[in-house]
């Protein structure tokens, strides 16, 4: 707290000063600024960051508004000023663009502002990080699909958005790994935006002119669930199905399950089907870790400028079944959920934090803590 | 405008009145500035700290870019034309001063990548105002295919965010012009109204309202339309390459979609500032007030708190509200509307009606028509259709032949046929709401949240059973009818541009999807949903037989019934239209309708093609929707069009697409090659 203080008056506004006294007493107001609510991987980490706000160990320190700027980096910039001007303590934010925020985060850091962003990055100095790292999930998952097709074969990529950070740093480092082996020829690339719909539309486009039996491997970012909805409906037996390195979503995981598993509510193609498979996913956590650090950072305990999280990969080995999907049953292992309980397969699995005990399932489905 | 001119020669005032006419005049100006006021009021009133020099500074500078950016799509508006182009091209000039300045030099000449950035804004301005002025193609599709193109040159130069902007920018543009007193940005707003006011008064600035106006007319009176017309495009580019400049600055790097999400919101501003869509009349100062009341909403949103659920419903309602307001008087159509209705009533209550008289036939025999007609040869008959049509068709038979080339596999079977069929019928029914409206004169913009509502809402009620989609999809399309039904009592009854009906009926939706989803779809798409997209009949998707009867329904609605040749007469002359006895109002209203059902059926259709509904899910729809409508030969304009030249520009689209898709071609070549194509069709379109 004193710490906030002087970095208040130092910046040399004493406007910015008082008032930062002025609340001192209350709890830290906190505001999240999303990018776009209308995909999967945003509500989950909305809702989890809405049920870390709400948990017994949050509610009387936290008081949280959450806006969102769409895809328009320019209303972020607004927003994020505009949180300052209404008298943030901390802005937890998914930046829209990496750079184009830099001179707003810094006139928000100089006024005594603690910002932390989840998923993406900001490359301005003085903010706080949460990532993975991206380069090392498009390296391993492309070494998987590799070792998988035993060093030779056609392979398919659906990519992310393109001009991205993220799309650019994951597709590099695959193709990175396929250029290192000769016999990995590279037959077609789609852009998937991040969307199983979209993912949809392109590979129909690109398998107009192919057969499946034509391939021996799919790397995406969003896409192996559609993909292999799809050669089902192309007749294919589930045995054919293709190694498909892809996105942590729990149709995904489910269909990575051997075929003779027993699980709740499954109806093809979202069904236990002993698809190889590697998954992993940016965690949508990773906003509700931010949040805990912004906390940790507000109550005077230094935090990490970059903060790496684990790359959540499952393999099928590593794939196992949650019955409840409480925080300590995902301790012990467990990683994906009964289709009873996920009714969406384009949903993310990975919301395990060994850090945040009060997020389970239900965190993630109806911003519920389990506490 | 001539009853406009003869109600107000009806008032005696005239003379005396000059100054109330000048003040008539500026009247969207003047209500902008009033709700912008308010607005800043009401904000600083919320906010717990008084506004601060600092605070004041930043709004400034934060509605900078799209001002600027609006007042070059002012310029093209005003012009009568329509620019695709303006969002991509800041994302291009941010994306080539972030890679081309040296980062070791920190005190980069301003004024040197100034001139840099309005240069290439002004070269991608001159290759529109090219195409539009001199080969004379309709501004919405070589605007199109140019965004399409500098979108893909952009991502050439800058594949991801990055690179470097000298400080000395940021210094000049967000500095302060007097410390403390008149910030940066503010004193660029005054230069740019100040040039415009000159700009206005100059030749060039009298041609540039007279083309807007009537373009026949002001060539007819020996101006220079032409010359005019491609200035306009290259002073907006250069606007728009300053408001690449600003924001380089404003950010200090570079990302190459930073600008593409501002298109929207220039037309909003544009709008909202009093200029009226299709020319002739309205201004810069307008916009920019439009700029800053849409940016201040967004503060104004926060300081209250509301649910981000609801954001976008209240930006449409303060786009809506500005626009009314900014249009209201005695003659304006809302209230001419209104004293219409009083007179029917009135005139019911008489007995005076048409409708109430005797239906018996008081033709006059020489209007009755020839015993015989001329036999015409087919050529005659149709060959005006056909030469629109045809083009779609024959870029088409190119691109197979190419893709037989290139991928293989397109005549020796019919997997390729089936795919592309099947995903060419969501823009194939587009094309037949959207082609209607655009056959009208109008424009829908609120596609892509009507497809996203249906879908999303079919989704939601079926709960997965085939059983559902019996109350599911009376309950879709019901909402898709009241939706165009919104839509065009908005456009006839209120007397709003489509534009501006449509763009804000697509926020109320996005926030009604939103809110109906609670951020996340839920159910999926019943079993025989799903065969319908991607199951086989016979070796044949069966959504393709489906088309086959909506392609036939189509081409029968449009061309052989009274519905679809009143369709024409409005969009050849509403006026004509009316007075030959066609109800106007009620076909545009109609055309509305269509395009929200066609809407609600590609949302159903989607929803089975993906298994479940996403909310994004019609992004993707819009700008192809009118694409394949104008590369199928139809006029942006109205009153010329056949839906079979719309269903050749959905194949030719979808084709062209799976080509590309199948190469290994990096997508920023893709997006240029869709451009360039898009440019080839509608040249071989030109009379």
């Amino acid at each position: 707290m004193i710490k906030r203080y002087i970095a208040g008056a130092a910046c040399a506004l004493g406007l910015v000063a008082g008032a930062a006294q002025a609340q001192s007493d209350g709890p830290y107001k906190v505001y999240l600024s999303m990018s776009y609510i209308g995909n999967d991987w945003q509500a989950e980490a909305s809702n989890m960051v809405k049920a870390l706000a709400a948990s017994k160990d949050y509610a009387d320190k936290v008081d949280l508004e959450v806006q969102v700027a769409g895809p328009n980096a320019q209303r972020q910039i607004q927003q994020i000023n505009a949180m300052v001007q209404a008298g943030a303590d901390a802005i937890v934010v998914y930046p829209i663009s990496p750079t184009a925020l830099n001179s707003v985060v810094k006139s928000a850091c100089s006024r005594g502002v603690t910002v932390i962003a989840y998923d993406a990055e900001i490359t301005e100095p003085c903010a706080y990080n949460v990532t993975i790292d991206q380069e090392e999930a498009g390296r391993k998952t492309a070494e998987w699909l590799v070792d998988k097709m035993g060093g030779k074969g056609d392979v398919v990529m659906v990519t992310g958005v393109p001009g991205t950070s993220v799309d650019t740093a994951r597709t590099k480092a695959a193709k990175e790994v396929f250029a290192q082996h000769d016999g990995i020829n590279i037959v077609g690339e789609a852009v998937g935006m991040w969307s199983q719909a979209v993912a949809r539309t392109e590979l129909n486009k690109l398998m107009a002119t192919r057969d499946w039996s034509d391939i021996n491997g799919l790397w995406m970012q969003v896409g192996c669930y559609t993909a292999d909805s799809m050669q089902l409906e192309a007749g294919r037996d589930p045995s054919e199905l293709l190694p498909c390195a892809g996105e942590g979503s729990n149709g995904g995981r489910i269909q990575m399950l051997p075929a003779d598993t027993a699980v709740e509510g499954a109806s093809k193609p979202y069904a236990p089907m002993g698809a190889p498979r590697i998954s992993y996913a940016s965690p949508p956590y990773s906003g509700a870790l931010a949040l805990k650090l912004a906390v940790d950072k507000l109550e005077g305990q230094d935090i990490p400028k970059h903060t790496t999280l684990p790359l959540p990969l499952v393999t099928n080995e590593t794939v196992q079944l949650c019955e409840t999907g409480s925080w300590d049953e995902q301790k012990a292992g467990c990683n994906v959920f009964q289709p009873s309980m996920v009714s969406n397969p384009g949903w993310f699995a990975s919301i395990f934090s060994e850090d945040l005990p009060q997020l389970g399932l239900n965190a993630a489905l109806v911003g519920q803590p389990e506490n | 405008m001539s009853d406009q001119s003869l109600s107000s020669g009806a008032t005696p005032r005239r003379k005396s009145s000059n100054w109330l006419r000048s003040l008539r005049h500026g009247q969207a100006v003047i209500v902008a500035a009033l709700v912008l006021a308010g607005l800043m009021a009401l904000n600083a009133g919320l906010s717990p700290y008084p506004l601060s020099y600092f605070d004041i500074s930043f709004l400034a500078s934060g509605g900078a870019t799209s001002a600027i950016a609006a007042a070059g799509q002012t310029l093209v508006i005003l012009s009568g034309g329509f620019d695709l182009s303006a969002g991509a091209v800041v994302s291009l000039v941010n994306a080539v001063l972030a890679t081309s300045m040296d980062p070791a030099n920190m005190q980069a000449s301003v004024p040197l990548w100034t001139a840099i950035g309005i240069g290439i804004g002004m070269a991608v301005g001159a290759v529109n105002g090219f195409f539009v002025a001199v080969v004379r193609l309709q501004p919405i599709v070589v605007t199109l295919a140019v965004m399409f193109i500098v979108q893909g040159l952009t991502l050439l130069v800058m594949a991801m965010p990055g690179g470097f902007v000298a400080p000395s920018l940021a210094s000049v543009y967000l500095g302060d012009t007097i410390p403390g007193l008149l910030p940066a940005p503010i004193t660029l707003m005054l230069v740019l109204v100040a040039l415009w006011l000159w700009l206005k008064r100059t030749g060039y600035g009298i041609t540039l309202y007279a083309v807007g106006s009537d373009a026949e007319a002001a060539r007819a009176t020996g101006l220079h339309a032409r010359t005019v017309t491609f200035a306009t495009y290259v002073l907006a580019g250069g606007l728009y390459g300053l408001a690449g400049v600003f924001v380089s600055a404003q950010t200090g790097s570079g990302d190459p979609l930073v600008g593409n999400s501002l298109l929207l919101p220039t037309f909003a501003a544009v709008v909202i500032g009093g200029t009226r869509l299709g020319g002739g009349k309205g201004g810069v100062l307008g916009t920019i007030l439009g700029a800053y009341i849409l940016m201040i909403v967004v503060n104004l949103l926060l300081s209250l708190n509301v649910s981000a659920y609801y954001s976008t419903i209240a930006e449409s309602a303060v786009l809506l509200i500005a626009v009314l307001a900014g249009s209201l008087r005695r003659d304006s159509t809302l209230s001419q509307r209104l004293r219409e209705v009083t007179d029917a009533i009135g005139a019911r209550r008489r007995g005076w009606l048409v409708g109430q008289r005797s239906g018996e036939d008081h033709r006059l025999a020489f209007t009755r028509p020839a015993e015989t007609a001329p036999a015409q040869t087919f050529l005659q008959r149709h060959g005006h259709t056909l030469r629109h049509v045809l083009p779609a068709w024959i870029c088409l038979v190119v691109v197979l032949i190419a893709t037989q080339l290139v991928l293989g596999n397109v005549f020796s079977g019919w997997r390729y046929w089936d795919s592309l069929l099947v995903l060419s019928s969501f823009l194939a029914i587009l094309a037949l709401g959207q082609g209607a409206v655009i056959l009208t004169g109008g424009l829908d913009l609120s596609l892509p949240w009507s497809i996203a509502l249906s879908g999303v809402m079919l989704t939601g009620l079926v709960g997965g059973q085939d059983m559902g989609l019996l109350t599911a999809l009376p309950v879709v399309f019901a909402v898709a009818a009241l939706i165009g039904l919104a839509n065009g009592l908005g456009v006839v009854a209120l007397g709003l541009s489509p534009i501006v009906v449509t763009l804000a009926m697509n926020g109320i939706l996005q926030g009604a999807a939103l809110i109906w989803s609670g951020g996340t779809p839920a159910g999926f798409a019943p079993p025989s949903l799903r065969w319908l997209m991607t199951g086989k009949l016979m070796g044949v998707t069966p959504v393709i037989i489906f088309m086959a009867a909506f392609v036939a329904l189509a081409i029968v609605l449009l061309g052989r019934t009274a519905f679809g040749r009143r369709v024409y007469a409005v969009g050849n002359s509403e006026l004509a239209a009316r007075l030959s006895g066609v109800r106007t109002g009620r076909v545009i209203i109609s055309v509305y309708i269509l395009s929200a059902l066609c809407a609600a059926l590609v949302g159903v259709l989607l929803a089975g093609f993906s298994g479940q509904a996403s909310l994004g899910m019609g992004d993707d729809y819009l700008l192809p929707s009118i694409a394949v409508v104008v590369v199928g030969g139809a006029l942006i304009t109205g009153g010329r069009g056949h839906y079979a030249g719309m269903l050749g520009g959905a194949l030719l689209l979808t084709a062209m697409q799976t080509l590309l898709a199948g190469t290994a071609l990096p997508f920023a070549f893709r997006s240029v090659f869709f451009g360039l194509v898009i440019l080839m069709a509608v040249i071989a379109l030109r009379k």
